[in-house]
């Protein structure tokens, strides 16, 4: 509703960001805790295996658990610190309520669930049912993810449901979808420890996944070749055999050549071609123009490099590729990820041990947030919610009339738009930040300022939900039981480590509470997590994403399972494709022919640098978490502005000097860091800051036409040097406004 | 630790020693104020003193050490000295006095060893000049033989009056319960630590019983057999007295023979945290060291040069081809360096990886 | 510090060129009991305008420990087991030679304390047979904790090497680093 109801610098002063550190000695009880919980750190996709210490239900400190086998206790930056998250000044520990001029008041759960239902009642009949929307996050567990799905299809009966997944791999996702059927990766990642050659291919490893770099490692210790594709020298590709500086927005380009390389070469499997696959022949015709120097005009990488990669990966016995956002986040996502697929399908290297093909999903459950149907478009066991017979049976589980289960809804941007447009009244979001994590945040801002009524669930006040006028305190991730699925597709538990603290609730009981009073309590009787996690077996029975075979207990014997699972005595599916029997209709994988095309927005005399974005190592996300760990923002204080000394040049600007950097959307100051580390006509800046620090001013919410994802990996922008050098320290950007 | 005897060592012990024997002698008025009960006392300070000197001068002469201790008075003498003695003061107070360089590191732990620290150290100020006979207390012969007189008491200093209170005063009462009053503080700062010692998991990993927890219990005997033996005299009427004045002496004396090897030679030791400091602030003055790599200054050229001979005279030569040292990069200077060698190896080696 | 269980079977292996710079090991080593929250292990850019590389320091534990001997307090000592341990906080006087001396560039002047602190190798785990906080998490295992074996067979191409070369001096430690096989030293200068 409308603008903050106090300014942001009062908002800051009462709720944060503030930095946590751990006092000097530690918390009291760390050396002789209560309990030391076998859980998963919170943030990204790896969701490696922690040991929580706690103490008088506080987490206290961790240690490393040596036995999960996918980390062995190994650990980034963010995940040491995780457990500062909790015993959080900052903590929302009261439902708010907003009062304007003064602020948030703290009220009675009553009085604040009893406005929510009365607010979303009142939006629906004025202007229907889809006038109210629901903003949801794949940090969630799969059983709250599945909840959300049924909450708002069951209980609000909005169609107008999406999550953050669609600024994270949705892209992928179609792209595996479109190509295998199924979307996960192929295989788990100790698959590459044996992989001749590996590509890397628009993924930070080393800031983003860093447990993941482990794996690679391993793989180069047994002599495996490595080719990083970045604009970047990424930490990765310092020692990489090959690193590909492609100009952002081109990867199809390069893929698309390498493809015509290997079939001018013969570097193709014919048998598994010709088996297995289909639309080989449109695909390569696609590609047939894409020569070695048309390549290296477009993506600006030298021809020799190409066909070197090129030649690697085509005589490699067992490979293994591996993209991330660097390749999703672009209106040609989708062909991006289809370009890497093709490549993988020509030399048949799947469905075997060492050779693999995946995407490395971000957030902490962005791989079974994506899955159980909080998705517009999905509905649980990655059914499709426009497919009538996955209609029937998902109407079936939940006990509803399918003519009653809404249809598809808009896309998180999309979203935002219609909101932005008046059409669009209400909102509730949970595990959402897009006040920092949408492009072209200032056109997001005026849509939140334009709603009638919007609630947030979060365990503290993020940037967004600022603009809310209810926020219900939920839960932290060790305060509640689950499950989530690892970008490995490995299903582990989440444990409760401890309770919320004073009056905030978990958020399975808000969802719970809410739906009972919008008068589906006949729907939502679950007693605990796992009653909600065996629905959810049920509701995935037979959909591509199949749990059905995933019991708490099995979870916690093997230290996770991986899906598909389709029954009890499955052991689960560390490797896909063994039987070459692919999910696709034909039940073979699908070539798709890619044909090169601009980004969404292009460089030109006024607007003559590429810009793109990404993430710094200490931060995750929006960084609602890690903006507020001291030691974090202290690896990191502020997001620098990476430029190349020639272009540095070009525009007299000196190291550390305040950089004005603007888009046709925006602009933000930033100080320079002159690198000889990134390509010489484009500049970098990571996202995870809020307010005038935010790179989201500039970027642009061009979206993929199939995934519905924006282009935050290439606008064009222009700079103008202030002369003013900043000095570390400085400025504080954690709790910018 | 030093095997062989140090003649210096011994020469400067031995002649301190005597010295303070003669004043002490004379001081005491030729024995004439000197209590006899206090001779066990006498000789394991006398002991402690000669053991502390010998130790200090021992110390003194490890290239290092007498590196800073040179270039200190150096300091102190050339250059502007009442600028450095009144430097020299102020930081006596903040880092002996009230040892403030312990407060960032927890409140509790700067509590507790103030405490423990001003009650040693006033408790040294006041039984040593007692056991040397330098301090005496007297009956103001003027009052003592007048019945309606209130009492007055003499303190004398080497027999010199220096000031007199009335008997019963509250004056009085500090006076005669000093020694109460370092118990406590001894005690308090005492359990602290103690208490610290045996739930801290980062130092019940690093202590040794003999190096961190016998001083403690060492000074918690002192402490309560001290308080000990006034409670016995002045409630009991003099129940285990003996046993506690015993248990005292022998605990009392141990500590003094132990200073100059154990922990407590650090109280002797910390004023050279003073000289380090007039060593930085001069050595500022003279200019700073930069850094080859990083380009940036990292400590003083004086330090740089001074640790060139240093090293040398323990055995290290850092000297490098050019004529340089390695000692003139800054601590990211030579990891950086390292590194950069590493990288030339790893690359001529064909391989990062394996 | 009697009682131990520590393993004289594992020892230290340092590879830089494997270290991505994501600080976890910093992270992880304010987490070390011994140290009280500060950091003592050091990551840093080599030199960033040019690369990305960075390198990864913990204490060495030099056999002849130069730190120690031009400590004017006698404040550094190093145990049986070769660990050489931080400063003794009563003895330090916070005079900084240790850190301008180490070939290495280890020890770091608390100047808050007006002391210095060092690695001493997670003394609290080590000595309880755990492996250091830095090598535990180090997600590059740029730092690795194990024994002889496991890392020749986990890396057969590269050699531990202890001896360094700084021009006129040779520096013999207790921790290792990788370099490519057949190699015996690693001059630095």
């Amino acid at each position: 509703m409308a603008k903050l109801p106090v300014s942001p610098e009062k908002i800051i002063e009462d709720f944060g960001p503030h930095l946590n550190f751990t006092p000097t000695e530690g918390y009291p009880g760390r050396d002789e805790p209560d309990a030391t919980v076998k859980t998963h750190c919170c943030f990204c996709g790896m969701q490696c295996g922690i040991q929580l210490l706690v103490k008088n239900n506080k987490v206290v400190g961790f240690e490393p658990w040596m036995e999960f086998p996918f980390n062995e206790g190994r650990l980034c930056p963010k995940g040491v610190q995780r457990y500062l998250q909790d015993n959080h000044p900052d903590r929302l520990l009261d439902p708010l309520e907003r009062v304007e001029g003064k602020g948030f008041k703290p009220v009675s759960w009553d009085t604040a669930l009893d406005r929510v239902t009365a607010e979303i009642q009142r939006i629906q009949q004025a202007y229907g049912k889809d006038a109210f929307s629901i903003l949801s996050g794949v940090s969630l567990t799969n059983e709250k993810s599945y909840l959300m799905g049924k909450f708002a299809r069951v209980a609000v009966k909005t169609s107008n449901l999406d999550y953050n997944g669609r600024l994270c791999m949705v892209s992928a996702g179609a792209g595996n979808k479109k190509a295998f059927g199924l979307d996960r990766t192929s295989n788990n990642y100790t698959d590459l420890a044996h992989a001749e050659v590996i590509i890397v291919a628009g993924a930070n490893v080393s800031e983003t996944f860093p447990t993941l770099t482990y794996w690679i490692w391993r793989a180069r210790d047994n002599g495996a070749k490595l080719i990083v594709v970045d604009p970047r020298v990424i930490p990765l590709a310092r020692t990489a055999d090959i690193h590909l500086p492609i100009k952002p927005g081109t990867d199809s380009a390069l893929y698309g050549a390498m493809l015509k390389y290997l079939v001018d070469h013969d570097m193709l499997d014919h048998d598994f071609i010709n088996n297995h696959t289909t639309g080989f022949d449109e695909t390569i015709a696609a590609v047939k123009d894409y020569t070695l120097e048309w390549a290296e005009q477009v993506t600006g990488i030298e021809k020799e490099k190409i066909e070197q990669a090129a030649a690697m990966w085509g005589k490699a016995s067992t490979s293994f590729l591996l993209h991330a956002r660097g390749i999703e986040h672009h209106s040609k996502g989708v062909e991006n990820v289809l370009g890497c697929i093709n490549l993988v399908l020509a030399t048949g290297r799947i469905g075997r041990p060492y050779c693999g093909y995946g995407t490395i999903t971000g957030q902490g459950n962005g791989q079974g947030g994506r899955e159980h149907g909080h998705k517009c478009d999905q509905l649980p066991g990655n059914r499709d919610i426009t497919n009538p017979e996955h209609r029937k049976y998902i109407a079936g589980v939940w006990g509803i009339p399918e003519s009653e289960l809404p249809g598809k809804g808009l896309t998180a941007y999309e979203l935002i738009e219609a909101i932005h447009r008046g059409e669009v009244k209400g909102l509730l979001s949970i595990c959402f930040n897009p006040l920092v994590s949408l492009p072209n945040n200032n056109y997001v801002r005026e849509a939140l300022e334009k709603l009638e009524f919007y609630v947030a669930i979060d365990f503290f006040l993020n940037e967004t939900a600022r603009h809310a006028d209810i926020i219900l305190a939920g839960s932290l991730h060790e305060e509640e039981e689950g499950t989530v699925t690892t970008a490995e597709g490995r299903v582990v538990r989440i444990r409760a480590a401890v309770s919320p603290p004073a009056n905030a609730r978990t958020d399975t009981s808000i969802i719970l509470d809410l739906a009972a009073r919008l008068g589906a309590a006949d729907k939502f009787t679950y007693k605990d997590s796992e009653a909600i996690f065996n629905e959810l077996r049920i509701a995935s029975k037979g959909g591509t994403a199949n749990y059905y075979g995933i019991t708490y207990k099995k979870i916690e014997d093997n230290m996770g399972v991986f899906w598909p699972c389709p029954s009890e005595d499955h052991p689960g599916t560390p490797r896909l494709w063994e039987d070459k029997k692919f999910a696709t209709p034909d039940g073979k994988a699908h070539f798709n022919p890619v044909h090169y095309r601009d980004p969404g927005e292009v460089t030109d005399e006024e607007y003559p640098v590429v810009l793109t974005t990404g993430r710094v190592v200490s931060q995750y996300l929006s960084g609602t978490q890690t903006r507020r760990i001291g030691k974090l923002v202290g690896l990191i204080p502020e997001p620098l502005l990476e430029i190349h000394p020639e272009l540095a040049m070009k525009y007299g600007i000196r190291q550390r000097e305040m950089v004005k950097v603007s888009t046709r959307r925006g602009t933000g100051e930033f100080p320079a860091n002159i690198v000889e580390t990134i390509r010489k006509d484009t500049v970098f800046i990571p996202y995870h800051w809020p307010g005038r620090k935010s790179a989201n001013q500039l970027t642009i919410g061009t979206l993929d036409p199939v995934s519905k994802i924006p282009e935050f990996k290439v606008c064009a922008c222009k700079l103008e040097p202030l002369g003013v050098i900043s000095r570390p320290g400085e400025t504080t950007a954690f709790d910018s406004i | 630790m030093h095997a062989s005897l140090n003649k210096k060592a011994l020469l400067v012990a031995t002649i301190v020693t005597l010295g303070c024997v003669v004043i002490s002698f004379y001081g005491s008025r030729k024995l004439q104020n000197f209590d006899p009960a206090l001779i066990a006392y006498l000789f394991g300070t006398l002991f402690a003193l000669f053991g502390g000197i010998y130790r200090y001068c021992v110390w003194l002469q490890r290239p290092p050490t007498w590196m800073y201790f040179r270039r200190t008075w150096q300091f102190i003498f050339k250059g502007s000295f009442f600028v450095h003695i009144w430097l020299l003061l102020e930081d006596s107070v903040k880092n002996l006095l009230f040892q403030r360089f312990i407060y960032p590191r927890g409140k509790k732990r700067w509590f507790a060893h103030f405490m423990l620290a001003s009650g040693c150290l006033a408790a040294f100020a006041i039984t040593i000049p007692l056991t040397l006979g330098w301090i005496n207390f007297t009956l103001d012969p003027g009052t003592a033989l007048d019945p309606g007189a209130v009492k007055l008491y003499n303190a004398n200093f080497f027999g010199f009056k220096v000031m007199s209170f009335k008997l019963g005063s509250v004056l009085a009462f500090l006076i005669f319960h000093a020694l109460t009053w370092c118990s406590w503080a001894v005690i308090a700062g005492a359990v602290i630590f103690f208490v610290r010692r045996l739930t801290n998991a980062g130092l019940i990993a690093s202590q040794t019983f003999e190096g961190d927890l016998l001083p403690l219990i060492l000074l918690i005997i002192i402490s309560v057999t001290g308080l000990g033996l006034n409670f016995s005299y002045a409630f009991m009427k003099g129940m285990a007295y003996d046993f506690m004045s015993v248990t005292h002496a022998i605990s009392v004396i141990l500590f003094l023979v132990w200073i100059p090897f154990g922990k407590f030679f650090h109280i002797i030791q910390r004023p050279a945290q003073i000289g380090a400091h007039i060593y930085k602030r001069e050595g500022k003055k003279r200019g700073m060291a930069v850094c080859p790599h990083t380009g940036k200054e990292f400590t003083t050229q004086l330090h740089v040069n001074d640790l060139k001979i240093v090293t040398k005279q323990v055995g290290f030569d850092f000297t490098l081809e050019d004529g340089s040292s390695h000692l003139d990069y800054s601590p990211e200077g030579k990891r950086s360096l390292l590194a950069k060698a590493h990288l030339k190896a790893r690359q001529e080696g064909g391989s990062f990886f394996g | 510090m009697e009682v131990t269980a520590y393993k004289t079977d594992m020892e230290f292996f340092v590879d830089m060129q494997r270290c991505i710079g994501c600080k976890a090991c910093e992270m992880a080593c304010a987490e070390c009991e011994t140290n009280g929250q500060e950091s003592m292990i050091h990551v840093n850019y080599v030199e960033r305008a040019v690369t990305i590389q960075t390198t990864v320091q913990v204490c060495m534990h030099c056999d002849d420990p130069v730190c120690a001997k031009v400590c004017p307090a006698d404040a550094i000592s190093k145990d049986d087991f070769g660990v050489v341990h931080s400063a003794n906080t009563s003895r330090c006087i916070g005079c900084s030679n240790c850190v301008m001396a180490c070939p290495f560039g280890v020890p770091i002047k608390e100047e808050k304390y007006d002391m210095m602190m060092k690695c001493n190798m997670c003394y609290d785990r080590t000595s309880a047979g755990k492996k250091p906080m830095c090598a535990t998490v180090c997600p590059s295992q740029a730092l690795f904790y194990g024994t002889r074996e496991e890392i020749s067979r986990m890396r057969p191409n590269s050699t531990p090497v202890n001896t360094f070369v700084f021009g006129e001096q040779v520096v013999t430690t207790k921790v290792n680093i990788m370099m490519p096989k057949g190699s015996t030293q690693l001059k630095v200068h």
